[in-house]
This record gives C-alpha cells, structure tokens and sequence, in this order.
C-alpha cells in the first residue's frame, strides 16, 4: 500500500465493512450520545493514522478490535483536543429496539447496564465473547494467555449471572 | 434466559443496528484528509500555554542564574542564588519529565494488544504525578531566597527563629509529599484535595486501570505456573 488514494480506498472499505465493531465499541464504553460521536470520530482517525503500519500478521477485524478498544479505553477522548465535526459520523436509521419483544428489550437492557458497570478491560472481554469471538481471537485482541482469558471470562460471566439472578428474584 | 440466549440476543439486536448503519461519507473524506498531528496541535491551548511560560520562566530565570554564578558570585546573597537555581533546576525537571511522557504517550502503538498498549499509556500518565511530586520540592526554597548573611549574623533572633521554623515545616511537607503522592493515597482527603479538578482525573483513572492490568497479568502468571 504505498500510494495515498489506495491507502484512503481501503480506510473507506475497513470503515464501511466493519463500522459495526466501531459502532459496538463506542456503544459498550459510552453512554451519551454526543461522547459516542466524539469516540468514533476518535476511532476513525487513530484507525486512519494507524493503517500505513498495519500488516497481515493479524486478521483486519483483530487489527480494528485492538485500535477501536484502544482509543475506547484511554483518554483520548478526554485529553485530546479534537475538530468537533457538526454531522453525526454514523447515523441509526430506526429504532431498532422498538422491533424487540419487551422481555427482551429488558432483558438486553439489563445485559447491556451490567456491562457498563464492569471495569475498562472486563467491559472489552465481555464485548468480544458477547461478539462469539474465540478464545485464541479475544487473546490476540487482548494480549493475554488464552487459559487467562477462560478464566477470567467465567468470573465475569459468573459475576453477571449473580446481577441477573438478583434481579429477577 | 441462559448465556447462550443472551449472546444470541446480543448479537441479533446489533445485527439489525448494523444492517441500519450508515457512515457519513463527508467525514470519512475529510478524516483521509488530516495531515499527522503534531504533539503541540494535539494538546489543549491552556496546556501549551503554561507549559511555554514554565519554558521562559526556566531559561530567563536560567539566565540571569549562570550569570550571577558567573560575574557576581561575591556580589549577591547566596541564599537567593543557590535557592533561585535549585528552583529552576527543580522546575527545568518538572517540566522535562511532562515533556518525555507526552513524547512517549503520542508514540505508544494504538494498534497494539490491549494490555499491552493500555500499560504502557496508564503507566505514563500515572507517571506524570512525579512532576508534581518535584514541583513540591521547591516548596522550602520560597523561605530562604530572601535571606541574607547579614540577616543572620547581626539580625532579628525571634524573626530567624520563625523563618526557620517555616523553611522547617516546608522541608518537612516537601520531603512527606514526595514520598507519599501515590496511588494508594488517592482515597486519603489531603491527596483528593490536592489532586481535585478535571485534570487529574484522567491521571487517577490510568493508575486505577495500571491496578487492573497488574491483576490480569498475575492471572497469566498463575495460569503459567500451574
């Protein structure tokens, strides 16, 4: 990938084949819609400014997971100062929820507040193993053993089981 | 409803979220269009501010320093002239050690492992508290810049006794700050006084995930030694 317009080609094509990673991302670390934008715009750029180095030792979904969780996680979006473009950067057409039965839209609201009541770093495993990523995946994107991520994915697993069950009784 | 039923909840609701996603266009292009940023023009204006000052504070007052040293040594008090150059000296390294973790932050692969790049970001910025811990340093250095030799030979013993008695304090606070500015502090009221405002927070915070990663990493040594 040597030339700019190929580089810019391929920048387009990741965002447009994977902006659901991006969108999971941002949606899992931040609850506020105008922070969320700020995020991805976040993302998009670090992505951008991290495709020239980027080689096919890892899968491009392993590559994007590891930026998108690494922007979400530091305080970039915090410190950094940023051009705050007035367009949403991804747009939700429809209400998706108001398609989902009640008991589910409860149930995943439930999923979903859990979540972010976990730390950074078992926010991003929940995330992947909620995704069906596979253990030797979550370990790449992660950088931990893959009997380390077992282990830990059962506690927070367990530790989520323990919220719902309290919630229902 | 069991974790399999969940992820398949999970997963079908932001299946349909994908499906009714669209990137704006306009903005990707101009992302494409954003040339590498500096470290100055990523930083926040009141940041670079303070950091020019503290920059011409250092090498003014530097100046004037060497060449007191230099051509007046006999001339002036020594007690303005060692305190003034332990000031800058301690200000010069304050705002080095900014400096070197700002360099390292905007180089930190973003596109590394989680825990990887995580660890080497936390671990800086939690470094920055050693600037503040230097800066503290200087503290016992405000009570003795203004005294003189004549002061102590041929001057007032009750106003000796209080000025020492704050340079004392002043060493004391120093050299008990210096030591004890630590993460585990941070619930203590002294250190959240000292370290309220915003833009502390996100300092805290990188410890706070830097005690979260240890905690993985010893799993992984757990894991490895069984």
């Amino acid at each position: 990938m040597t030339n700019s317009n190929e580089l810019s080609l391929r920048f387009h094509q990741i965002i447009e084949q994977h902006k659901g990673v991006l969108f999971k991302v941002a949606k899992t670390y931040c609850k506020n819609e105008e922070d969320r934008q700020d995020l991805l715009q976040e993302m998009m750029i670090q992505v951008w400014k991290s495709l020239p180095k980027y080689s096919n030792t890892f899968a491009i979904t392993t590559w994007l997971y590891r930026v998108c969780l690494n922007v979400a996680i530091s305080f970039y979006r915090k410190s950094a100062t940023r051009q705050h473009l007035n367009i949403p950067l991804v747009e939700e057409l429809t209400s998706i929820r108001e398609e989902e039965s009640n008991e589910k839209q409860e149930q995943l609201s439930l999923l979903e507040k859990f979540i972010s009541e976990l730390n950074d770093l078992d926010k991003a495993l929940m995330l992947l193993y909620l995704e069906d990523k596979s253990h030797a995946e979550i370990s790449e994107i992660m950088g931990l053993s893959v009997s380390n991520v077992g282990t830990k994915l059962g506690r927070i697993k367990e530790k989520l089981k323990k919220k719902f069950s309290q919630f229902n009784s | 409803m069991n974790e399999n039923e969940l992820k398949l909840l999970w997963q079908s609701s932001n299946e349909k979220l994908e499906r009714n996603l669209q990137v704006n266009k306009k903005n990707t292009d101009e992302i494409t269009k954003l040339k590498a940023q500096n470290l100055l023009a990523s930083m926040k204006p009141i940041k670079i501010f303070t950091l020019f000052v503290g920059i011409l504070w250092v090498l003014f007052g530097g100046i004037i320093v060497t060449k007191l040293f230099v051509y007046a040594y006999d001339k002036v008090s020594l007690f303005f002239l060692y305190s003034a150059a332990v000031q800058l000296i301690l200000t010069a390294v304050a705002i080095g050690i900014y400096l070197y973790q700002l360099i390292m932050i905007s180089n930190v692969n973003i596109s590394d492992s989680v825990i990887s790049a995580q660890k080497k970001l936390s671990y800086l910025k939690g470094s920055t508290l050693w600037s503040a811990k230097i800066s503290f340093l200087q503290l016992p250095f405000w009570t003795t810049f203004y005294l003189s030799k004549e002061m102590i030979v041929s001057g007032n013993i009750a106003y000796i006794l209080v000025n020492g008695f704050f340079t004392f304090i002043f060493v004391y606070l120093a050299t008990w700050l210096f030591f004890n500015i630590k993460y585990e502090n941070q619930n203590k009221k002294w250190f959240q006084w000292i370290f309220r405002g915003k833009e502390w927070q996100p300092i805290l915070e990188s410890m706070e995930l830097l005690n979260h990663i240890d905690y993985y990493q010893q799993l992984d040594d757990d894991n490895a030694s069984h």
